[in-house]
């Protein structure tokens, strides 16, 4: 219990059918279910990690990508500390769509630099043959909108999704150590005789 | 004086292996909730299960900084923060997230479209309840589940809402109902399957209450309490169907008066019970939110109290501040809870030094205020203990919430047929147990959960090296510290003394698994479980004990029964609970389980209905015996204990060292207990016990006491000499005479007998009787509806003094002391209904003023008589003889008359029988008399026939009554002509005298004219001329003529009549 522990909520948001809860189910349970639900509102998973010598409770919110659905995700944006925006290689549309994504967030998680703000860019399903989306349109749009960090992943394999998540945690970790605004949850008070076994963490 | 006593009210502990230090604990559904110390994660433990294992874990949204979990609807509510933003939050199903991994739904509250849960499995689901104000503090009600938020000035109300669900995976296809309540309990095991219950709330009411800033709130059945730092207002929400209700409470303007505006007011303390609260200077302004259901509300003060901060000494003023608000339901046996409201509502809350406990229904009051030795840092109400911990102790204060509830059940409690301890009986301490640096308590059950951290300031604590002398040794400082605080010095009471030197932990079994785990960290969750109510009552007892054999007038000993006594209470309505949900289980599913479980609870019942008993024992003897004021709750107490009067007096029994004085209460006891009315009569041996108790103590009372039907079997003699020694000390007096004559018929001595009844005049006896109705009926002067039953003197008399009796009898009535019906009964018992009754009712119409009795009488007798008439061989007992004759009654009574003279023609000199001729004479009297109303036994009259003369003359006396005079001359014409100018003389005068002419002189002329030689009719006819010659004038006279007369005939008549016309 020496090291600060931080919990940070990462808001997944995306087209619906783009592989949200794929990513969030391979990166939490490592499973993958080529059959899932549509997801309805709005869901979460908590991940225990440590990314740089940083103890962090990753909060990871997956919403419903659905436009019938809107008026159940948004209230959630609120407090987000980093925004996944996820399209699927294999559909262009998804992709036209990121910036539209990127204004709903902005306007509801009522973001005060929205330029500041820790965007990361997922292009998922991988895996499929059929690319619609080239990695160079990809890195240009993340450019064009704010030097983003882009990751091409497959929830399905594997690839690069737990990278994905931990760079998410750096970028939120680097933010907060520039502007200082890391929203401590630990007002543990440090013991005397710590303990040796701090498994606090499961 | 806080009385201590040296009860165990705990019995184990356990430690709860929780991994990180726990910051926030509540508990509720079985389960314990920490949050470890400024972590976003909420560990549940089962504190059902020994060892206390882990049920789930899940994430919170934020850091928690208070939660609370609500039985129904099974809940947990939280008040959480993240990036500075507060926020609160409702966890539902989290008992399926067993599994930390699975994924967590949130929605809007209102936001109830499809659960995800339909998805598949049964999915743990937060409802996210955005406010505009920052949540300060939260509640929920025990009894609906509603929640209630206290915001910066605000409160709002949010009700519960339950949609049941279907979860018919995978067709989705979705169910709504409204569900009653019962299903909404926790509901831990249903399957996939199963229909669900998906939660939601509803914002129904904000109110505004801008001059208080809340630190705690709580909600309980319609009643709203919010603390501020040192005031609480409680406040009754109640639901009306009326619009015009809705109106805001006169907000009475607390603006103080303008030259006081530059000075800073420090309020002073102030309590405002009831209606009168309204009068506390904040004022309340009720908003209607709810969008969808149409109800309303209306609001009333019930409560407020404010201190002022230097109100306590030994505290600093910033100590000085309000905690442990608590508002707590309590269900009479009878209610069900599901479905009523609770019987009784309590408010409890607490300063560091004292603690206050108010009853909310049916009139706010102060039950009882606790002054704690120590400063307390937190406090929990449960149904039979107020717990507190102190920094070092966990220590338990008795309630008085079982004697509210018992009085609001029973209406019969502090009367004489029941009893119970009263609200205010002073509160009393149990033994503490002591703790190091405790933080926190929560209490489900009887499952007491300690948060303790050890004291970082003297590190030496936490360790286990202190040795275990020194420990004890500060223990029992601390101990004697206390007592000491509470103004007893242990040193002066032998068994305080003892109590000290004795070891704690008596029956103190300590289950943790890791003995050396407390050691390791300073931190520890400590469960520890109280006994049952029945339990510690046992050890009440086992205490009373010694207190009955070293003193048993005590106060101590009396005070201890009635703790006992509440306790056994409170296990009853803990029982019927239990049963009652039992019995709901059973009734839904029929599991062998169930039906054991039933048996069981059987059992239990029986052993502490018999505890119950034998308790009210003690406490009959405990008061059996004292002089005091209280005295006579010996008589409930032992009511309710069931003992026979024969037990008590055993129990009473002095012991020949001791002064032979009986106890006030056992002789309020005694004579409630012979004066009352009861089946059960004492053996001789008994009785004759009671008649020396009373001869010893109450020596006026043994004529009354001789009376008691419980006295039957009293010996004779003995009571005889007892009652002649009172004759020669306290002097002659008629009761005790009869009494005395009483015992003598007993002995079967009919001369003494008839002596001792001839010492008094008759009218002096009767004196006797209205004095002392017992004497001669068994349950005389009692209710209305009681039974009454003749006694052996009255049967005695019948054939004796049957003058006597009647007498006796009437005076009863007349005094009240009997009702006609009872009379009635009476003589029935007695075999005299048509002989003494008679006699009865006749002495009563000449006693009597009463109309409607009258009449009733008056009826019943003329059938009485007309019956005898008729059945001339049935009647009464040819031996007996009426007390009062036809003559004595028309003499005597205004409702019998005096015969008519023309009676006379028609009664014949002997009759069947001089009864039937009695019958007949007061029969006519009373047709003479003007208060019957003949009307009434016209149609028993018809019976009769008037063949006969008498039979006659009843029917013309009738006939006469109804102005039938035409009619009866005729039928006097017809069978009785001889008696015809009797009755004319009678009848016929003044505004009757017209028949004379207009009748009877045509009749007798039609009648003569057709029997000529009929000298009776001739005679008839004469008298009526020289009658009809007085009245008239000559030419009306002459009119009257027949056409076919004699002249001679007429001529003297016609002259008289002339002459007396000149004369005029």
């Amino acid at each position: 219990m020496t090291t600060k522990t931080s919990l940070l909520k990462v808001i997944l948001l995306g087209d619906g059918g783009v592989g949200k809860s794929s990513l969030m189910n391979r990166y939490v349970t490592n499973k993958f279910d080529a059959h899932l639900f549509h997801t309805i509102g709005v869901e979460f998973l908590n991940k225990d990690l440590e990314v740089d010598g940083h103890q962090v409770t990753l909060q990871i919110w997956d919403t419903a990508g659905q436009e019938r659905f809107r008026s159940l995700r948004t209230p959630f944006y609120r407090g987000s500390d980093c925004c996944l925006l996820t399209f699927s290689v294999d559909d262009n549309q998804s992709f036209l769509n990121l910036g539209n994504w990127k204004k709903e967030f902005i306007y509801y998680a009522d973001v005060k630099e929205p330029e500041k703000f820790p965007f990361v860019v997922l292009g998922n399903k991988l895996d499929v043959a059929e690319r619609q989306v080239s990695t160079e349109e990809a890195r240009q749009w993340c450019q064009e909108n704010g030097d983003y960090n882009y990751y091409e992943t497959s929830a399905k394999d594997a690839t690069n999704v737990a990278v994905a998540f931990e760079e998410a945690v750096r970028r939120v970790l680097s933010m907060e150590e520039r502007t200082d605004h890391l929203i401590p949850t630990d007002t543990v008070k440090l013991h005397r005789k710590p303990r040796s076994a701090g498994t606090c963490c499961s | 004086m806080v009385h201590v006593y040296n009860c165990h009210p705990f019995s184990s502990q356990q430690i709860v292996q929780v991994e990180q230090e726990p910051g926030l604990v509540c508990c509720g559904g079985g389960a314990l909730f920490v949050v470890a110390k400024g972590g976003c994660k909420v560990d549940v433990y089962n504190l059902e299960k020994e060892g206390c294992p882990l049920i789930c874990r899940f994430a919170t949204m934020g850091a928690v900084r208070s939660f609370h979990h609500s039985k129904i609807g099974d809940y947990l509510v939280t008040i959480e923060e993240k990036n500075s933003a507060t926020y609160l939050r409702a966890y539902t199903n989290w008992r399926y997230q067993a599994e930390e991994k699975s994924r967590v739904g949130v929605r809007l509250l209102g936001h109830l479209l499809r659960g995800a849960s339909m998805w598949g499995g049964v999915q743990m689901e937060i409802i996210e309840i955005p406010l505009s104000d920052r949540p300060v503090a939260v509640a929920c009600c025990a009894v609906t589940g509603d929640l209630l938020v206290g915001c910066e000035n605000s409160l709002i109300l949010f009700t519960l809402r339950t949609q049941m669900q279907q979860n018919l995976h995978p067709s989705q296809q979705t169910l709504s109902s409204s569900l009653p309540k019962t299903q909404q309990n926790s509901g831990q095991s249903q399957t996939s399957n199963q229909n669900l219950f998906v939660l939601d709330f509803e914002r129904s009411v904000i109110l505004h209450l801008p001059k208080i800033t809340p630190k705690q709130v709580a909600l309980c059945a319609g009643f709203v309490a919010v603390q501020a730092e040192l005031e609480v207002l409680v406040l009754k929400l109640e639901e009306t169907s009326d619009a015009e209700t809705l109106e805001e409470p006169s907000n009475i303007s607390a603006d103080f008066p303008e030259d006081q505006v530059d000075f800073l007011l420090i309020p002073g303390h102030q309590e405002l019970l009831g209606d009168r609260a309204k009068d506390c200077d904040i004022c309340v302004s009720i908003e209607k939110t709810g969008l969808e259901d149409r109800r309303h509300y209306s609001l009333s003060y019930a409560l407020f109290r404010r201190f002022s901060p230097e109100y306590f000494q030994g505290c600093s003023v910033e100590e000085t501040q309000l905690h442990s608000l608590q508002l707590y339901p309590m269900f009479s046996s009878n209610q069900s809870v599901s479905v009523d409201e609770p019987a009784c509502v309590f408010c409890f809350f607490s300063l560091p030094t004292a603690g206050y406990l108010y009853s909310m229904k049916g009139g706010v009051e102060l039950l009882s205020a606790y002054l704690y030795p120590e400063k307390v840092l937190g406090a929990v109400l449960t149904d039979h203990l107020l717990h507190v911990i102190t920094k070092s102790a966990l220590q338990c204060f008795t309630v008085r919430c079982a004697a509210v509830a018992a009085r609001l059940e029973d209406p019969y409690i502090d009367t004489t047929m029941k009893a119970c301890p009263p609200c205010s009986l002073e509160v009393c301490a149990l033994r503490m147990q002591l703790f190091i640096g405790l933080q926190s308590l929560c209490i489900y059950g009887h499952h007491v959960v300690l948060h303790s951290t050890a004291d970082s300031e003297t590190p030496e604590q936490t360790g286990r090296s202190t040795p275990r002398k020194g420990r004890e040794l500060k223990e029992h400082n601390r101990l004697a510290g206390i007592f000491l605080a509470v103004g007893i010095d242990p040193a002066t009471s032998p068994a305080l003394e003892n109590l000290l030197s004795r070891p704690f932990l008596r029956k103190w079994t300590i289950s943790s698994p890791k003995e050396s785990s407390p050691s390791g960290h300073g931190w520890n969750l400590y469960v520890i479980d109280a006994v049952s109510p029945l339990a510690l009552y046992q050890e009440m007892d086992e205490y009373s004990q010694s207190y009955a054999e070293t003193n048993p007038q005590s106060h101590s000993l009396r005070h201890l029964l009635s703790e006992a006594h509440l306790l056994l209470r409170v296990a009853m309505l803990q029982m019927s609970t239990r049963q009652r949900a039992a019995e709901d289980e059973h009734s839904a599913s029929v599991q062998t389980g169930a039906r054991e479980g039933l048996a069981n609870m059987e059992m239990e019942r029986s052993e502490l209905e018999e505890a119950f008993r034998l308790n009210c024992v003690q406490l009959g003897d405990c008061f059996s015996r004292a002089s005091q004021k209280d005295c006579h709750l010996a008589l409930p107490y032992y009511r309710m204990s069931g003992l026979s009067v024969t037990d008590v007096l055993a129990r009473n029994r002095t012991l020949p060292s001791s002064p032979r004085a009986y106890g006030q209460g056992f002789l309020f006891y005694l004579k409630h207990f012979l004066l009352e009315e009861t089946e059960h009569s004492l053996t001789q041996e008994a009785a004759d016990e009671v008649i020396n108790i009373i001869n010893q103590s109450e020596p006026s009372m043994l004529v009354e006491v001789c009376c008691s039907p419980a006295m039957t079997n009293i010996s004779p003699d003995r009571t005889l000499r007892i009652l002649r020694h009172l004759e020669d000390t306290a002097g002659v007096s008629v009761p005790v005479t009869i009494a005395m004559a009483t015992m003598m018929l007993r002995l079967g001595d009919l001369p003494q007998f008839k002596q001792l009844m001839e010492r008094h005049a008759e009218m002096q006896l009767v004196y006797g009787f209205i004095e002392e109705p017992r004497l001669l009926l068994r349950g005389a002067g009692g209710s209305q509806r009681a039974s009454v039953h003749p006694t052996a003197l009255t049967r005695q008399m019948v054939t004796s003094h049957s003058g006597l009796l009647i007498a006796g009898m009437v005076a009863l009535y007349e005094n009240n002391k009997v009702q006609l019906e009872q009379a009635d009964d009476v003589f029935k018992e007695l075999g005299c209904q048509s002989s003494l009754q008679v006699d009865f009712w006749e002495a009563m119409l000449m006693a009597s003023s009463c109309d409607a009795v009258i009449e009733e009488l008056l009826f019943r007798l003329a059938s009485v008589y007309i019956d005898r008439l008729t059945n001339s061989d049935t009647g009464s007992s040819p031996e007996h003889k009426p007390l009062k004759s036809a003559e004595d009654l028309i003499n005597w009574s205004t409702h019998y008359g005096a015969l008519h003279p023309w009676l006379t023609v028609l009664n014949p000199a002997h009759m069947t029988s001089s009864q039937h001729q009695v019958a007949l004479h007061k029969l006519q009297a009373l047709l003479c008399g003007s208060s019957f109303s003949v009307d009434s036994v016209a149609p028993l009259l018809e019976r009769l026939s008037d063949e006969t003369l008498w039979g006659l003359s009843l029917h013309l006396l009738c006939d006469t009554r109804r102005g039938q005079y035409g009619r009866s001359m005729e039928k006097l014409l017809d069978k009785c002509p001889q008696a015809i100018i009797a009755y004319a003389n009678h009848q016929l005068q003044d505004k009757n005298m017209a028949l004379w002419w207009e009748k009877l002189l045509p009749e007798l002329c039609n009648r003569t004219r057709a029997s000529p030689d009929n000298t009776i009719l001739l005679a008839a006819l004469k008298e009526t001329l020289v009658v009809v010659a007085m009245e008239m004038s000559p030419a009306e006279f002459l009119e009257l003529i027949p056409d076919d007369g004699t002249a001679s005939y007429f001529l003297p008549h016609l002259l008289t009549c002339s002459q007396r016309h000149l004369l005029a």
